[in-house]
């Protein structure tokens, strides 16, 4: 400190980047020889230090060739330094530490920062689709601040799929990381094989993400600042009959009722709900400052959505601060702290009502008041509708780390996640019809407290002799998870104004209150070793011993291990030194991860009350209590067995690098909640947990990508793609439960997903269609339903009995792709640059649920415009009916679920010097980007990318919140 | 600084967090084992086996599947909804029925309930007897009643006596569970339990005396154990305790509940959370559309309504809700999307039309709920009296009994005069129709047509299949699941 005040020499500055990619090479160590100071560059690349003209300033960054340059007396110098070809060497981030790309043996995918920023959302995940192989993410809703689903490498379990996310340490749900402003992260790590992920243990199975947000650096401070602001419309238009078709269709099935079509009103539900041009703005601040001993980093966001349906709109404020201290040349200690505060109005569920309010309904009636539509008045459920969600999460690591004899870090730390989450909905008194009223308000409020602390202890030892580099990570860590949930309801408020939206408002005697508390315990010890030998082998294993408080005594504990191997070919000296082929590492690695994301309940019988009897004169509740759940006290760790091979390959001096992986995953002892025989008495659609089933994943990935510039020119593509082959293997094998799992209940008692030996999870159930029944005869000569008649879907007799009934159904679509890609094509030329992301997916099939479940007549979708009208008209489409054999799970139901889509496409602009200087900062970029452009697809819903939230149920459109088409501008300054 | 290595490798290996680390006891629920314990865990146990018995899907897995299986009724609701439903219509209904799987696993959850009490409260210390041998007597008859439910519908069926069964029980002969189960278990009930007047105005609704013998009068008169149903039903026509309600449609009115011809009924209060006390049996069957009163299953069949009306039979008027009728003020408009009539070859098949034993008066669906469903009253006990009595050869003593029932039924009018004749069998035949127009949409003539051998010859045009029909299929899942030890009924 005392040394930079007093003036050495000049100020020379400059920006230092990639010669091939321009990009800034950020935390470069820049030391001028002669005064034997030196710095490091900002975010952005540059640097500022003091030199004399003679002296000889020193560049020198991993991966990438030293460069020594002599000043003189241009006091800007932009240097672009050469990568090194034979040390590729980024750092990647792994489970408890880090190392360098070369010396990686697990297959990793990292997506730095400015990726993340591609596309405008409230969650940093979204910006990881279609860049990670392997790593498949749907944006299954508009629904402002809705998570997408997350899958790594197929679906592996009948359970909770979801990996787990590590946020600067902290071991959380995926979710979390909706908490983290994307600007505020420098990295995310995707851990994909088994030699990555054991080190997690019983979380691993799933993958794992690891998100590690931006710190301080030693040198200039950093302000940053950006703002977006985007305009947000309705993707595409699900097409319904208008009430003249509608008139028509319904005369159809019974003639006269309309006798006048040109009397009846036409009404367009979606352009009545959905808004056009709503909003989204995003606004960022950070400041990030450091020095030899201190450093710190400080973002602020801002995200405010209005959401395309009325009252969806989420609002969000977060705020992240990293500190570091170094209080002893030996010994550091810091907090790494992120929060969030939101507000969110949950959506009315009118998604539906819009599709099946009927068209020849006028909105309102002549009093002004709201008609009563059959299917539903969606303007009316949206007035009714006051649902909000609030929410606090905060997430931090507390550590302190001590280097001593050279070699050994010890490092303890005390990490968090709370998250409190209130739910308040309120819904007057109103009467639109007899199936759409509320005779009297009421009230729901809960609250959710959720806190986890871990408690973690490591050390490292980190050595190396002559050719040989060794280094060993022990550790023990334990975990406590509190779940309390409150939640009251109450009737008959005072006041129906949000003075009153509180339980003492209501009768007393209609109040509601129920509470509980879950607790979950895990304490796990870790060990890894890492050794390389001449750069050229490499060896990693690991070992993790679990316990959890969620199995009974007998089964706690579970050891997952991992070995991997690497070499980097390139390295030896028979391998030909060209510039075809400049790097090449074969990977191979091997090992086992668990699962335990069940209920801590799953393992116990219980008595609950609740059970009250009607009894009296005068009729009261009387106390009852008794069986409630059953419960499985054997139960024990899933288990996912993982083999993966890899290679990376570097090609044209490292202008095209590939990276391919094949992976075998075997998952057995699945947790999964299964139907026991009847006569236990557990009860109708009842379940206990069993480890009960094997599934097996297999994939091919790869990953490819290509950049070079000529002159002011400069350009990338980026190719990836996955296929997945997945396969139940066993299912309930003498456990005394169904081998059978059946979901994706449409809710009027038909469930078209099923999970069975032989196939993959989730499949698509049913009704083979092949045509329609065209005359008497026809009916006559086939196998039909007692009560079919001519012009019903004709199904497939599958037992060949003469007759269509249960037996007949099969399986009539996948829920799981066989292939998802992606590629991505880049190209600059000066300051601008235009960028598109692509990703899609085959292979997948949806179910149409939304048109299948039908309780009373309310609108179709256009396509049953074309219903069968006579012999010849169409084998395609069933005569006009509104329920009945027609409506049954069957192949017409299911869609197609590939898709292609223009994720993003952004123009960029980057300030040049001069005007730079005038504005006084370092660096300015201004950007258009357009999201969800067009979408390739034959499916007729809002959006193919519906991903099954819970895999057994197989995907179905249920009339999910429509995906939008989203126009941003934006603005970034650097000082 | 090698006392750092020292400390710090202590710290990762010894300071683990101890065995009661992963030792958390669940919160805010007990595990099964140690209840019930004490006297008021005895009747909290025993008050939840009412609970199970209101709860919706004990009702024929919800649908009132009998009924709609029988002449009397057809699936109801509108074309859309239901689906699952209509297949009994027509006896198309499989082994994977959710309503036939749904009814089954319910009550065997029912008899879990029952057996925790019969196998607990013996033995719990601290408890007033009495009341001890009433708590065990309320849930041997309720588990006799649920067994019942089990033999007619499925025939054989696992034996489960214990309140944690084992794995890998097979099906025990229907006539073992009568005579080890049922039998035993309705003659310790009947020994055991209070006269309907013995209990206090706020434990109406409890298992009595009569209740019990009337049920198990209704179980032997299924297997045809004549002797035993007179016994039976002359002891509760003895006792005093019931009679006729004097007005037809005051039977099942919201305002006559616990009536003194109700001798078994579940209650219910009006709300849809059945967790507080909300009983979905009316709802289920209410009207459709306006008012609002619930699903509209299991509609009154044409060709019955046509049989009540030749016969000029007040109890269509009393059973039956029609179309623009006006009831408690409120005018049955019914839906939109139910045909008001629906027509096949110019022939009228089925027209818009509601049970009228569940209506319930009130502005919302919401008091459908607090319908009590009556599942045994005296009019069933008189004419199970009866039957018995011709059966026995005592014809001419049976003619009072049904003319009773029949008198109310004519009111002050000159319509259904008094059956005279005494040939047993054109009595049987006018008992089993008196049941059919009496006990209409009770559940109860499905098992009436079996019993009686009159199945094939009513239901065989609607597609009843003799040899096949008489049970319901077992669920798929349980033969599935046991892999061979349990067997289908034959047909399915």
């Amino acid at each position: 400190m005392l040394l930079s005040m007093i003036a050495y020499g000049q100020n020379y500055t400059g920006i230092v980047t990639d010669s091939k990619t321009a990009e800034p090479l950020i935390g470069l160590s820049i030391y001028n020889l002669n005064n034997e100071i030196g710095t490091t560059t900002d975010f952005d690349g540059s640097y500022e230090i003091q030199a004399k003209p003679n002296d000889t300033l020193e560049f020198s960054y991993i991966g990438y060739q030293t460069q020594k340059i002599i000043v003189g007396n241009n006091f800007v110098i932009d240097v672009q330094l050469l990568t090194d070809a034979e040390i590729l060497d980024e750092v990647i981030v792994v489970g408890y530490g880090a190392v360098k790309k070369s010396d990686l043996t697990g297959s990793i995918t990292q997506i730095k920062s400015e990726e993340l920023l591609k596309v405008p959302s409230s969650n940093a995940v979204q910006g990881l689709q279609g860049k990670v192989s392997g790593l498949q993410i749907l944006s299954t809703s508009g629904d402002p601040g809705a998570n997408p689903v997350v899958r790594l490498r197929g679906v592996t379990t009948l359970n909770d799929n979801n990996p787990i996310a590590v946020i600067d340490g902290v071991i959380t749900d995926v979710g979390a990381i909706s908490l983290l402003n994307s600007n505020d992260i420098a990295s995310i790590e995707v851990l994909k094989d088994a030699s990555a992920t054991a080190i997690y243990g019983t979380r691993g199975a799933a993958g794992v993400i690891i998100v590690t947000t931006k710190k301080g650096t030693s040198g200039k401070d950093n302000i940053q600042f950006s703002f977006e602001r985007s305009i947000e419309n309705v993707g595409n238009k699900i097409d319904v009959m208008t009430g003249r078709e509608f008139a028509t269709y319904l005369n159809e099935i019974d003639p006269g009722t309309f006798n006048n079509l040109d009397a009846l009103a036409d009404t367009d539900w979606h352009d009545l709900i959905y808004k056009e041009n709503t909003a989204i703005t995003n606004a960022n601040l950070s400041y990030s400052t450091g020095n030899e001993k201190n450093n710190h980093y400080i973002g602020l966001g801002y995200f405010n959505q209005e959401g395309v349906l009325p009252k969806s709109g989420l609002e969000r404020f977060t705020a992240k601060i990293n500190s570091n201290y170094k209080i002893a040349e030996f010994m550091n200690f810091g907090l790494d702290f992120s929060t969030m505060y939101s507000e969110k109005e949950n959506a009315p569920g009118v998604v539906n009502n819009v599709l099946r309010a009927l068209p020849i309904t006028a909105p309102f009636n002549e009093d002004g008041s709201f008609a009563d539509v059959n299917g539903g008045n969606p303007l009316a459920a949206i007035e009714f509708s006051n649902s909000t969600n609030k929410r606090v999460r905060a997430l931090g690591n507390l550590y302190a780390s001590v280097n001593f004899l050279k070699n050994f870090t010890f490092k303890t730390s005390l990490q968090f996640d709370a998250n409190v989450a209130e739910n308040r909905s309120f819904t007057p008194s109103y009467f639109v019809g007899p199936l759409q009223q509320n005779a009297d308000n009421d009230l729901a409020l809960s609250r959710n407290l959720n806190l986890s602390t871990i408690f973690e202890n490591t050390l490292n030892y980190q050595q190396s002799f002559g050719p040989h580099n060794i280094s060993l990570l022990v550790g023990h860590t334990s975990q406590t998870i509190r779940g309390e949930n409150l939640e009251g309801r109450t009737e008959g408020l005072l006041r129906e104004d949000d003075n009153f939206w509180f339980l003492d408002a209501g009768q007393d005697d209609l109040d509601q209150v129920s509470n509980n508390l879950r607790i979950n315990r895990l304490e796990s010890y870790l060990g890894r070793i890492n050794y390389s030998f001449d750069s050229k082998y490499l060896v990693t294993a690991s070992i993790r011993r679990d316990g959890s408080s969620n199995f009974g005594a007998n089964n706690r504990f579970g050891v997952f291990p991992s070995m991997a191997l690497g070499w980097n070919i390139y390295n030896e000296s028979f391998f030909p030194k060209n510039s075809f082929l400049n790097s090449a590492k074969l990977r191979l690695s091997w090992g086992i991860t668990g699962n335990e994301k069940i209920d801590v309940l799953a393992q116990y019988a219980t008595i609950a009350n609740g059970q009250d009897a009607v009894l009296g004169q005068n009729e009261s509740l009387n106390a009852g209590a008794s069986f409630d759940s059953g419960g499985n006290p054997n139960l024990k760790w899933e288990q996912t067995t993982q083999s993966n091979i890899g290679v990376n390959l570097g090609f044209f001096e490292n202008r095209i690098l590939a990276e391919v992986d094949y992976y075998v995953k075997n998952t057995e002892d699945i947790l999964v909640a299964l139907e026991p025989v009847g006569y236990l008495g557990i009860g109708a659609n009842r379940s206990i947990f069993f480890n009960a089933a094997d599934v097996e994943n297999k994939g091919l990935e790869w990953q490819v990508s290509y950049q070079d510039k000529k002159g002011k020119f400069n350009y990338s593509i980026g190719v990836l793609g996955t296929t997945i082959s997945n396969k139940v293997t066993n299912i309930g094998q003498g456990i005394g439960a169904d081998s059978l799992i059946i979901g994706g209940d449409l809710g009027n008692g038909q469930q078209v997903g099923r999970s069975a030996v032989g196939e993959p999870i989730g499949f698509l159930y049913g009704y083979e269609t092949i045509g329609v029944y065209q005359n008497q005869a026809d009916l006559d000569n086939s196998a039909s339903f007692f009560n079919s008649v001519v012009g019903d879907l004709k199904y497939k007799d599958l037992n060949g009995d003469g007759k269509i009934d249960g037996f007949d159904r099969t399986r009539i679509g996948s829920s799981i792709p066989e292939l998802i890609y992606g590629f991505n094509v880049e190209v600059g030329y000066e300051g601008f640059s235009l960028a598109a992301d692509f990703q899609g997916q085959r292979g997948s099939d949806i179910y149409n649920g939304k048109q299948a479940i039908r309780f009373t007549t309310v609108n179709f979708e256009e396509k049953y415009n074309n219903y069968w009208t006579g012999e010849g008209s169409t084998n395609t489409h069933p005569r006009a009916s509104s329920g009945g054999n027609n409506f049954l799970p069957s192949s017409y139901y299911v869609e197609s679920g590939d898709f292609f889509r223009l994720r993003s496409l952004t123009l960029n602009y980057k300030l040049n010097g001069n005007l730079l200087n005038k504005v006084k900062a370092s660096n300015v970029n201004i950007y258009l980007r357009a999201t969800n452009l067009f979408t390739v697809t034959n499916f007729t819903g809002y959006s193919p990318e519906i991903g099954a939230t819970n895999a057994i149920d197989g995907v179905i459109d249920r009339g999910t919140y429509p995906i939008s088409k989203i126009y941003t501008l934006g603005l970034n300054v650097q000082f | 600084m090698n006392r750092l290595l020292i400390f710090s490798v202590f710290i990762i290996g010894f300071v683990s967090c101890g065995e009661d680390f992963l030792n958390e006891p669940p919160k805010s629920v007990l595990t099964v084992g140690t209840f019930p314990s004490t006297e008021s865990d005895a009747i909290l146990a025993t008050n939840a086996i009412y609970f199970i018995a209101k709860t919706w899907s004990i009702n024929t897995g919800g649908f009132p599947v009998l009924d709609v299986m029988s002449d009397e009724t057809v699936k109801g609701s509108n074309p859309g909804d239901g689906i699952h439903l209509r297949p009994y219509e027509t006896f198309e209904h499989e082994a994977t029925s959710i309503i036939t799987e749904n009814w089954y696993k319910t009550v065997y959850s029912a008899i879990k309930k029952t057996n925790l009490v019969i196998e607990k409260v013996p033995s719990i210390e601290n408890i007033d007897p009495n009341l001890q041998s009433r708590l065990v007597a309320e849930a041997r008859a309720f588990r006799a009643y649920f067994y019942s439910l089990l033999v007619r519908g499925y025939g054989d069926v696992p034996k489960v006596t214990v309140s944690e069964p084992p794995l890998g029980l097979g099906r025990a002969p229907y006539q073992e569970i009568l005579n080890e189960i049922i039998y035993p278990d309705y003659e310790y009930a009947i020994a055991n339990l209070p006269k309907r007047s013995d209990y206090p105005a706020e434990d109406l609704g409890r298992m009595t005396k009569g209740a019990a013998e009337g049920l198990y009068a209704r179980i032997k008169l299924f297997y045809g154990d004549f002797e035993t149903v007179e016994t039976l039903t002359e002891s509760i026509i003895e006792s005093k305790e019931y009679e006729l309600v004097p007005t037809l449609g005051k039977i099942f009115s919201h305002d006559n509940e616990f009536n003194e011809e109700s001798i078994f009924e579940i209650g219910g209060l009006a709300t849809t959370n059945q967790v507080l006390g909300g009983n979905q049996y009316a709802n289920t069957q209410g009207v459709r559309g306006t008012p609002n009163k619930g699903w509209g299953f299991s509609r009154p069949a044409y060709p019955f309504i046509q049989e009540l009306e030749a016969n000029q039979d007040p109890r269509m008027e009393s059973s039956i809700l029609f179309l623009n009728e006006v009831i408690d003020g409120q005018t049955i408009v019914g839906e939109a999307a139910t045909p008001d009539t629906t027509m096949e070859n110019g022939r009228i098949v089925e027209i818009e039309c509601y049970n009228q034993k569940v209506w319930v008066p009130g502005p919302t669906s919401e008091t459908s709920f607090s319908h009590n469903r009556r599942i045994l009253r005296y009019a069933d006990v008189l004419l199970m009296h009866a039957e018995a009595l011709v059966e026995n050869g005592k014809a001419s003593d049976a003619l009072p009994f049904i003319n009773q029932i029949r008198a109310r039924a004519r009111g002050g009018s000159n319509v259904l005069p008094d059956i005279t004749t005494t040939n047993p069998s054109e009595l049987k035949e006018a008992i089993l129709n008196e049941r059919k127009y009496e006990l209409a949409f009770e559940g109860l003539r499905f098992w009436d047509l079996i019993r009686t051998g009159k199945a094939i010859e009513v239901m065989g045009p609607l597609g009843f299949v003799a040899g096949k029909n008489e049970f319901l299929p077992l669920p798929q899942s349980e033969i599935d699941i046991s892999q061979g030890l349990i067997l289908q009924n034959p047909g399915y």
